[in-house]
């Protein structure tokens, strides 16, 4: 099962409106290059959120009240990305962005 | 309603917590919020979620991960970030559906577990539950993010 999105500084901009933050990691690009990155950097709960739809998908309703969801966010994801997300048969997680690996997790129930 | 940015100080608003000050055991909370029809709209929109995959028997739902955007008022209400926090992992389970056409009151609380050094990075993590209006959980989280220096 598998999800393609291509990140936008607009779908950074829109989640932050209702993140509430005001960290400027995500918004202002020479920040970002300062701070060794390649650029502004997608929430890392907004990463979550694009594999939570993938557990959803996979568990129906039972996703709403037994759904588990680890995310380790190992990689920057930044406006131009093409973000992929993965589970695998036994809920293993990979997401990969710009080609490079990015989250890992898993997607499962509880028992 | 309660917009996340109303109960979460934001980055350069307060001084910001440098890492020595983060107490192991510390407890945090409890703050209460209520996510409202609204919130549950607007997260689906600014998550690009598919609404169409929370429907139970006829009745719209919230992505449950709707509380990700409050998920830091516990642990930044006691200790206010500083600039340039990166978010290392998360551990979420849902308990109960967020229901989009009520609102639905929640209560955080939270206790700051350890404080760690891996690689020169300096990391905190804190275990949050998200409890409703009867006490009853609706999603229990244990977080962990690197503070700079």
């Amino acid at each position: 099962m598998k999800r393609q999105i291509e990140i936008t500084q607009p779908m950074i901009d829109g989640y932050g409106r209702i993140n509430g933050d005001n960290d400027i990691i995500h918004y202002d690009h020479d920040y970002a290059v300062q701070r060794g990155f390649r650029g502004t950097l997608l929430h890392g709960p907004h990463m979550t959120a694009f594999a939570a739809d993938l557990g959803a998908k996979r568990y129906g309703k039972d996703w709403l009240t037994r759904g588990k969801l680890h995310t380790k966010w190992i990689g920057p994801v930044c406006p131009g990305d093409a973000f992929v997300a993965e589970v695998t048969e036994n809920g293993e997680l990979t997401a990969t962005s710009g080609g490079k690996t990015v989250m890992v997790g898993s997607v499962t129930l509880a028992g | 309603m309660t917009r996340p940015s109303e109960i979460k100080p934001r980055e350069g608003s307060v001084p910001g917590t440098p890492y020595a000050t983060f107490a192991e055991g510390a407890q945090l909370g409890p703050v209460s919020f209520d996510i409202t029809p609204e919130i549950v709209q607007e997260y689906f929109t600014a998550s690009q979620a598919d609404p169409s995959l929370y429907v139970v028997d006829g009745r719209q739902a919230a992505a449950p991960n709707v509380i990700l955007p409050y998920m830091t008022v516990p642990v930044y209400q006691t200790y206010p970030p500083i600039q340039g926090i990166v978010m290392a992992e998360l551990e979420m389970n849902w308990h109960r559906p967020i229901w989009a056409d009520e609102t639905t009151r929640v209560t955080a609380t939270g206790t700051i577990v350890s404080k760690f050094e891996k690689r020169g990075r300096k990391y905190v993590q804190w275990r949050g539950v998200f409890a409703d209006d009867k006490g009853q959980p609706l999603a229990e989280l244990l977080n962990t993010f690197h503070v700079p220096e």
